[in-house]
């Protein structure tokens, strides 16, 4: 399906509140509501038309205003992707694992509460796995966030 | 005699500094005598925090971080960086410094096949065809040398072309390399193929079914092999593999056998593409002008490649000023090591050593 079609076809056929971002790339961008995050992810996967089989990527960020965490998914029978992400607030960020939907989100995950401190409930595993087991100095992709040996480089811009 | 024996499972350590696990990788087994009951990956040994270092650098300094994200195909770990910060500023690469990439990126991808096809059977108790395989990736280290100066981390492709035009030597070189290479490729085939230890060891054992691929988002040759049709070259195609004619080979059985087959096989394909781009070669520049503090439009892209692992994706946001806002780098054994402890339930150990072998598993790109 083209950018137009996919937009058409998932604003029209979900049942929850999707927000499109208008934008110059290929793919239709959406914003989900945290609390609709499983049924969205649900919806797109097991879909006809859509059939979202794969995960390509899973990613935390931080804007400075608040926790975003962006899904980029493709379909492996269809070819088409899309991209959507969920908006937290800065205090108490938490977000429904999708695990049950694609199964290979849990290491995704684990790294977005790992690097970012963003609660995954229903997360099977949340454990240490890419910084030291003792690691005590926050979260280092948090914006702002300074460590012990990081030194900030200047804006040479 | 006692009628029923204890019997205990055993818990066992596999690395960190295991030669097979291709880096540093823990993988704590539970054991019913040498059955494995359950595996557990512990990664993050090689962690260097390369995705908080990008933030804190100008876009070009961001380059040579993304060599190291995955050392064996470091091209392609700059293209897809590069790729990301074209799309989002919308620079257009002249057709020769196009040319170049894919020749480049072919020939990283011979280069990594090699060492799979050299390195898993030496898992495997063989030895000899790593001697093989490395003396054709000799051939293809010089080319890059005397490309770019480099043989292991290029810095070669950069943001809205390539660093530097090949040497007059380069063509005749590669061409030379190409006419010989089938034959190389035959005379592994010849050692491994139809060996009947290898067969023994490597049929039937590791079954990835395409559900489980779906499941796990396995991408690249170990998805092919289980008869997965899925190639970005092909499905989402970038730069200029539209107009190359190649083919996708395909396995049927999903099991270490057939990730083997169709990594020989790519080998091919790649040889064929690089010899089309060869023949095509335009002359013009290699790369449009890009400025010291290059600055691309805000926005966010996810960008993806064909990784000789699987897909390798670079979700980018930009802010607009020199520093990259976030980048998070996808490789495809992040997926795939978290899928080894479905596949080896119920095998032994010396299964999951050709198991992880076969999939091609390397850890930089895990743990980043």
């Amino acid at each position: 399906m083209t950018k137009a079609e996919l937009t058409a076809h998932i604003t029209t056929t979900f049942s929850g509140q999707v927000t499109v971002i208008e934008n110059t790339q290929p793919e239709p961008y959406f914003i989900v509501k945290p609390e609709d995050l499983v049924a969205f992810a649900r919806f797109i996967h097991d879909d006809s038309a859509l059939q979202l089989t794969f995960l390509m990527n899973l990613a935390g960020a931080d804007t400075g205003e608040r926790y975003e965490v962006v899904y980029n998914v493709c379909s492996y029978q269809l070819k088409h992707r899309i991209f959507f992400k969920i908006q937290l607030p800065h205090d108490n960020p938490e977000f429904d694992t999708v695990i049950q939907v694609w199964p290979g989100a849990n290491w995704f995950e684990r790294e977005v509460w790992e690097l970012f401190g963003m609660t995954v409930r229903n997360h099977p595993n949340l454990t240490r796995f890419l910084l030291e087991d003792d690691w005590n100095e926050g979260f280092p992709l948090r914006k702002g966030w300074t460590g012990t040996d990081f030194i900030p480089l200047p804006d040479r811009g | 005699m006692a009628e029923e024996l204890r019997t205990e499972d055993m818990t066992m350590n596999m690395g960190p500094q295991h030669p097979s696990t291709h880096g540093v990788c823990r993988l704590v087994l539970t054991l019913d005598g040498e059955v494995i009951k359950d595996c557990q990956p512990v990664i993050g040994f090689l962690h260097r925090s390369i995705e908080k270092m990008c933030e804190n650098r100008t876009y070009a300094q961001c380059i040579p971080l993304m060599d190291r994200f995955e050392y064996c195909t470091s091209m392609s770990c700059n293209w897809a960086f590069c790729l990301a910060a074209e799309k989002l500023s919308d620079i257009k690469v002249p057709e020769r410094g196009e040319y170049l990439r894919v020749i480049m990126g072919e020939l990283n991808r011979i280069a990594s096949h090699l060492i799979f096809v050299g390195v898993t059977p030496m898992d495997c108790g063989a030895l000899t065809p790593f001697l093989y395989t490395f003396r054709e990736r000799e051939r293809i280290m010089d080319l890059f040398e005397m490309t770019c100066g480099q043989r292991l981390t290029y810095n070669y492709i950069r943001i809205g072309g390539v660093a530097k035009d090949i040497p007059p030597e380069f063509i005749p070189k590669c061409r030379e390399f190409l006419d010989i290479f089938e034959e190389k490729i035959r005379d592994y085939e010849k050692l491994l193929v139809d060996n009947p230890i290898w067969i023994a060891r490597n049929k039937g054992v590791g079954i990835i079914t395409p559900q489980l691929v779906y499941d796990y988002c396995i991408s690249g040759p170990s998805a092919r092999a289980s008869g997965v049709n899925f190639d970005i070259r092909k499905n989402d195609p970038y730069s200029i593999y539209d107009r190359f004619d190649f083919d996708i080979p395909l396995g049927t059985g999903g099991d270490c056998y057939d990730r083997f087959n169709v990594r020989v096989n790519e080998m091919r394909q790649s040889a064929r593409i690089v010899a089309q781009a060869l023949d095509h070669l335009p002359d013009g520049e290699i790369r449009v002008k890009v400025p010291l503090k290059f600055k691309p439009n805000p926005g966010e892209v996810y960008s993806r490649r064909e990784n000789s692992r699987g897909e390798m994706g670079v979700y980018l946001v930009s802010d607009g000023s020199t520093k990259p806002f976030r980048i998070r780098a996808r490789g495809g054994s992040f997926s795939h090591l978290q899928a080894v402890p479905h596949i080896v339930k119920g095998l032994k150990i010396a299964d999951l050593v050709a198991i992880f072998a076969s999939m091609d598993i390397i850890m930089p790109e895990i743990d980043r």
